[in-house]
């Protein structure tokens, strides 16, 4: 499933994560902004690949919890 | 001593079933600052480059980068002159500036063997027009671009671990003792 992180973003914000911060890292010989997203209990990091290599895989990484990371998914489908 | 490299979703899996199978543990982690022209500007992808643009002009990823105005590289205490050749399409390895950056590396030793996940932070660049003086801006000083870096925020170096983990920020293993041949 394609979903662009502009996506993923929006539906963070919706269920109440704000963007703190954001930095390049290189891992795995590859670049990513790794975006750091913080709720009152939880915080999640975004990590999308903005190398030029296609296609990018993986696009998008989420650490966060289980339920976190569900309810995004159920969130980028609608 | 195997080491044995993770991409972070396999280390933080691994740590997950480690803390199930009730294992005692400590997570280790070193942040080291670097600057040894590993990165340079005609290697970042445009989204990075694009925060050097008032500076650096190149064509394409890879191309030669030359500098668009003169200016002054605040960290390493040197000035460019307007159209000099800052990191060359045919040396991409050594490139003449440098942008600097954090190793971070998370490790964990377990049954012998080191697991680990490391990335590197690239510090943020801020540009600024300041008042400098010198032999070629003059006594009373002139404007000029000045380029600075900024470390990235420690909290965005942190990696999501489960809860209760421990991590011991370390400077450097000095050495390994491998208890395994005593076995």
């Amino acid at each position: 499933m394609y979903v662009p992180v502009e996506r993923v973003e929006a539906n963070l914000l919706e269920i109440g994560f704000l963007l703190v911060g954001s930095s390049t890292i290189v891992a795995e010989g590859k670049f990513w902004k790794r975006m750091l997203y913080v709720n009152k209990e939880e915080t999640i990091s975004v990590s999308e690949e903005i190398g030029d290599a296609y296609p990018k895989d993986p696009i998008i990484t989420i650490c966060g919890s289980r339920n976190t990371i569900l309810s995004v998914i159920e969130g980028v489908k609608n | 001593m195997p080491l044995y490299e993770c991409n972070e979703n396999q280390f933080v899996e691994n740590i997950r079933r480690v803390i199930e199978s009730s294992e005692k543990f400590v997570v280790n982690r070193k942040i080291n600052w670097h600057d040894d022209a590993k990165y340079g500007p005609a290697t970042l992808p445009d989204s990075e480059f694009e925060k050097y643009a008032i500076l650096f002009v190149r064509r394409s990823l890879r191309s030669t980068v030359l500098s668009r105005v003169p200016f002054v590289d605040d960290f390493h205490k040197r000035m460019y002159d307007q159209g000099e050749n800052l990191h060359a399409s045919s040396n991409l390895k050594f490139p003449r500036i440098s942008i600097p950056y954090y190793r971070v590396e998370y490790s964990i030793n377990l049954w012998g063997g080191t697991y680990f996940f490391a990335f590197d932070a690239l510090f943020n660049p801020e540009i600024l027009m300041e008042k400098r003086r010198g032999k070629l801006l003059g006594q009373d000083g002139s404007l000029i671009h000045v380029l600075k870096f900024k470390p990235p925020d420690e909290n965005l170096l942190n990696i999501n671990l489960p809860k209760g983990v421990m991590v011991f920020d370390v400077k450097n293993m000095i050495k390994v003792v491998d208890y395994t041949s005593n076995f």
